[in-house]
């Protein structure tokens, strides 16, 4: 007995003299909490839907009266209006709005006639969550407008609408393969990089190369490089093999293969440069550990790859604008399901490139090159 | 021994927080000389030689090592200087030839030059039909020879050695020792070596410093330092009561050149140790002490050591603990 009390006693006072443990057993659960439960019940808020308004009559009035009110009251949308439909089609494909509400100039007059209204919608249907609540309530509010002739007489008077999915059908697993990349580029990140740092440190071998001619950015940009290396072929492997399993067709053009490589690489790049800010003055395995979860929650559920991001509280959708994997997964989720060209996805790659080169900087100045 | 210096100190000054690590040390090393840092435990040997190497800064002073100045050109002294850390840092992961093959590219050796020095270097320290097991199979012994090869193979001007046989059996602690002093006898290469192994520094070294709480207590050949403790011999006495009485009468005998006493053990400082041992123990026992054992040395450099150090402990100032992240991470204070 005597002596399993001191096994207990030995590990118990190890974990007392761990603040950092300590604390985050407790914070840990408090935070995923936080960031989870936010991230994924959140009720879609603020969703961009524009509206090409052709018609001039009484019916379109209403039915954009009955939008607001939505607009207003649960906040689902916000409303833009356009005056050219090419051009909200086309931001709904460069996904600048999640949905284009087009009402023909004749949507008024075929309502008081009873002659087969219709209005077109054209979704986003990439983001399948977002897409499919847009779908059912301008169904609703179609449906109400409606009400009132549909006593009279049946059918001819019941406007149609035309939803038109924008890209093809994506479904749910599909949409998940961009995070899992992401995620096997996160994990890859940690592992590698500001890892063998931290490592050569704890076990004190940092010093023979620190005796050495390196320069700080041969041993930043060195870790850097090989971290690169090994987590592009196994996020390019995870890539391939999700595709497989989910079915997503490998036939695309020679500039989309290669546009997704700059994403992955950038995102890595990303990712790697960041971890040597936080972890580039750690000497301890143990704080990597406690980190790495910290990381993952905060940086993988706010990137909209499980969850549109449109769901989040206001707080959360902020943190989301500074998430470099936010901008990772939609660059990956535009090029693999709306097929786009590097001129789409442009921002997403200017922002990875700033933060990179952000965090680099930080990186090699935050750096120490004496013990 | 040539007139070029390979290392000149003047006043160098190191403090953490409140602890004077190093304190206003001065000293000159000259090429070719092997230099010996001798001091107990957390005498400040690692701290200097860490500002020695350009992996602290100093707080003041200054230090000129490869002819360079530590602070202002730090690459330059690092390209001059080869130093095996106190601590193994030769590569678990890799093999023996991949350490030394890596380090050398680090010091942007070309490919065919590396492999003949590495050859030469691992049948030097007798790696040769182990260069390609992989290190974490290597023995403490085994580590340290890869570690001395590792830092040759750029043929620095001076060598650093921070306690290189600390933690080692006596066999390999010998070949060690063979390993450098064949390196001595090889070429002018100049060598510091810090250690706390008297008969190390009594082996090997030209000069020897005793440094003891940060600062330089005296500094001289193992010869000269011998010559300046009185007598020849040391007596060890274990006494039963010993009191103050007895060191009195003791020190008063003709032969008796100094008394060092600690609980019940006494070390008298004499000439012709084993001739005036009875005399001793007579005079021990007239002042009512009893003598329980009796052994007769010939002075040696640790007699020097603990005469200019005593015989206590340091009492060393505590590590910090971070209470933040807890005792996880060591917090380096360079000694």
């Amino acid at each position: 007995m005597i002596r399993l009390f001191a096994v207990i006693e030995r590990d118990l006072k190890k974990f007392r003299r761990n603040p950092v443990v300590l604390a985050m057993s407790i914070l840990m659960p408090i935070i995923y909490l936080v960031i989870l439960g936010n991230s994924f019940q959140g009720k879609l808020q603020a969703l961009p839907v524009v509206i090409v308004n052709q018609d001039a009559g009484p019916s379109a009035r209403q039915l954009i009266d009955n939008l607001r009110a939505i607009e207003a009251g649960p906040k689902t949308f916000k409303l833009l209006s356009r005056k050219d439909q090419d051009e909200a089609v086309g931001g709904v494909k460069d996904g600048v709005y999640k949905a284009a509400l087009i009402i023909p100039s004749d949507f008024s007059r075929r309502v008081f006639t009873k002659a087969r209204p219709e209005v077109g919608l054209f979704l986003d249907n990439v983001d399948a969550i977002s897409s499919e609540n847009i779908r059912n309530i301008v169904k609703s509010a179609v449906r109400s407008l409606d009400s009132d002739y549909v006593a009279i007489r049946e059918n001819t008077g019941e406007v149609l609408l035309r939803d038109i999915d924008l890209f093809g059908k994506v479904d749910y697993y599909q949409s998940l393969v961009p995070g899992v990349v992401i995620m096997a580029i996160f994990l890859g990140t940690l592992t590698t990089g500001a890892f063998n740092l931290v490592m050569d440190r704890f076990l004190g071998m940092d010093e023979s190369y620190l005796l050495t001619p390196l320069s700080k950015s041969h041993i930043v940009g060195g870790l850097i490089i090989s971290g690169l290396t090994i987590t592009t072929l196994i996020a390019v492997f995870i890539f391939i093999v999700s595709m497989l399993i989910t079915g997503i067709p490998f036939s695309r053009a020679l500039h989309q293969w290669a546009s997704i490589f700059i994403v992955i690489i950038l995102t890595t790049l990303c990712l790697l440069s960041l971890m040597f800010v936080i972890l580039g003055r750690v000497g301890h395995p143990r704080i990597v550990g406690i980190l790495s979860g910290f990381l993952n929650v905060i940086l993988f559920f706010p990137s909209g790859a499980v969850y549109p991001i449109a769901s989040f509280p206001g707080w959360l959708k902020t943190f989301a604008k500074v998430n470099p994997e936010a901008y990772a997964v939609d660059a990956l989720k535009s090029i693999l399901f709306k097929n786009a060209t590097i001129p789409v996805i442009s921002g997403d790659i200017i922002f990875l490139l700033c933060f990179t080169g952000l965090m680099m900087t930080l990186a090699i100045l935050s750096f120490k090159r004496t013990l | 021994m040539q007139d070029k210096k390979a290392i000149t100190v003047s006043g160098i000054t190191k403090k953490f927080g409140t602890i004077t690590a190093v304190d206003d040390v001065s000293f000159e090393v000259a090429e070719g000389e092997f230099f010996g840092f001798l001091g107990p435990n957390g005498a400040g040997k690692t701290t200097l030689i860490r500002m020695l190497t350009t992996l602290l800064k100093p707080t003041a002073g200054k230090a000129v090592v490869a002819c360079c100045d530590v602070e202002k050109e730090p690459a330059a002294v690092r390209r001059g200087i080869g130093v095996v850390p106190q601590s193994m840092t030769s590569d678990l992961d890799l093999t023996g030839y991949e350490n030394m093959d890596i380090y050398g590219r680090f010091y942007g050796i070309r490919s065919r030059e590396r492999k003949e020095r590495i050859s030469y270097l691992l049948e030097m320290v007798g790696l040769t039909s182990r260069a390609n097991d992989l290190v974490a199979t290597y023995s403490g012994g085994m580590r340290r020879r890869l570690e001395i090869a590792r830092v040759l193979v750029h043929k620095p001007e001076i060598l650093f050695l921070d306690e290189p046989t600390i933690g080692l059996d006596p066999q390999s602690r010998r070949v060690v020792w063979g390993l450098l002093q064949k390196l001595m006898g090889d070429n002018s290469l100049t060598i510091f070596l810090t250690t706390h192994y008297m008969e190390e520094a009594e082996a090997l070294c030209n000069r020897v410093v005793i440094i003891d709480s940060g600062k330089i207590i005296v500094l001289g050949t193992p010869e000269e330092l011998k010559a300046q403790i009185p007598g020849n011999d040391i007596i060890s006495l274990s006494v039963a009561s010993l009191s103050e009485n007895i060191i009195e009468k003791a020190k008063t005998l003709p032969f008796v050149h100094k008394v060092l006493a600690e609980d019940n053990a006494m070390r008298v400082y004499v000439d012709s140790g084993a001739r005036n041992l009875p005399m001793l123990i007579d005079e021990v026992r007239s002042s009512g002490g009893t003598v329980l054992s009796a052994t007769v040395h010939e002075q040696s450099l640790e007699d020097v050591f603990i005469h200019y150090t005593g015989k206590t402990i340091r009492e060393e100032e505590a590590k910090k603990v971070s209470f933040f992240v807890g005792p996880g991470i060591p917090q380096k204070l360079g000694r």
